[in-house]
């Protein structure tokens, strides 16, 4: 059973972009399942933090979607806390796009009729 | 004499979900200090409050949003 996710985030403003590419990946390849696609990732890129995290002032924000069993979220998560060149992260369940469920249509067709 | 009832802005604006990426919607939500807005206030339904307060929440978190603004220090 897979559910829906979104993840944020804000790495060090110090690391180069080929670094950033490579932790993605290194991080999305323990979220990888069969038959479901990539995650989208969305790069804000560097923003000014509204307060300092570790004494820096910017962060190189990104964004990704993706679809992914919750057991393997704590192994997930635990990657990204162990990896001095994240400053923060939030996962959370990605409400902002659910599927119109299937019944809801039909019921509306048969009202038509 | 009734006071015209608030309206709610989002409900007006149609989102279904209130992202918590989007600061700058938030911000209208905000006090000048960074607190969050009672619904007395705004006007918002308590759904939508509701959905305010905790996207207020997680942008603070990754710093999007002040927790106080005009903190020095």
């Amino acid at each position: 059973m897979t559910h829906q996710y979104e993840v944020v985030y804000i790495f060090d403003s110090a690391l180069e972009e080929p670094a950033i590419t490579e932790k993605l990946e290194r991080f999305h390849s323990l979220i990888r399942q069969d038959g479901v696609e990539a995650p989208t990732i969305d790069q804000w890129g560097k923003r000014t933090l509204a307060f300092p995290i570790r004494k820096r002032d910017t962060g190189y924000y990104v964004v990704a979607k993706f679809e992914t069993d919750p057991a393997t979220l704590p192994e997930f998560e635990r990657a990204i806390k162990l990896d001095d060149g994240v400053l923060r992260h939030l996962v959370v369940v990605n409400e902002g796009a659910q599927p119109v469920p299937v019944t809801a249509v039909k019921s509306e067709e048969e009202d038509d009729e | 004499m009734k006071r015209a009832a608030k309206t709610c802005a989002i409900c007006e604006s149609g989102v279904r979900v209130v992202d918590f990426k989007d600061e700058r919607t938030l911000q209208r939500f905000l006090t000048e200090r960074g607190k969050i807005l009672p619904s007395r206030l705004s006007g918002t339904c308590a759904r939508h409050q509701r959905q305010v307060s905790t996207a207020i929440k997680r942008a603070r978190e990754l710093a999007l949003l002040p927790y106080i603004k005009g903190h020095v220090g």
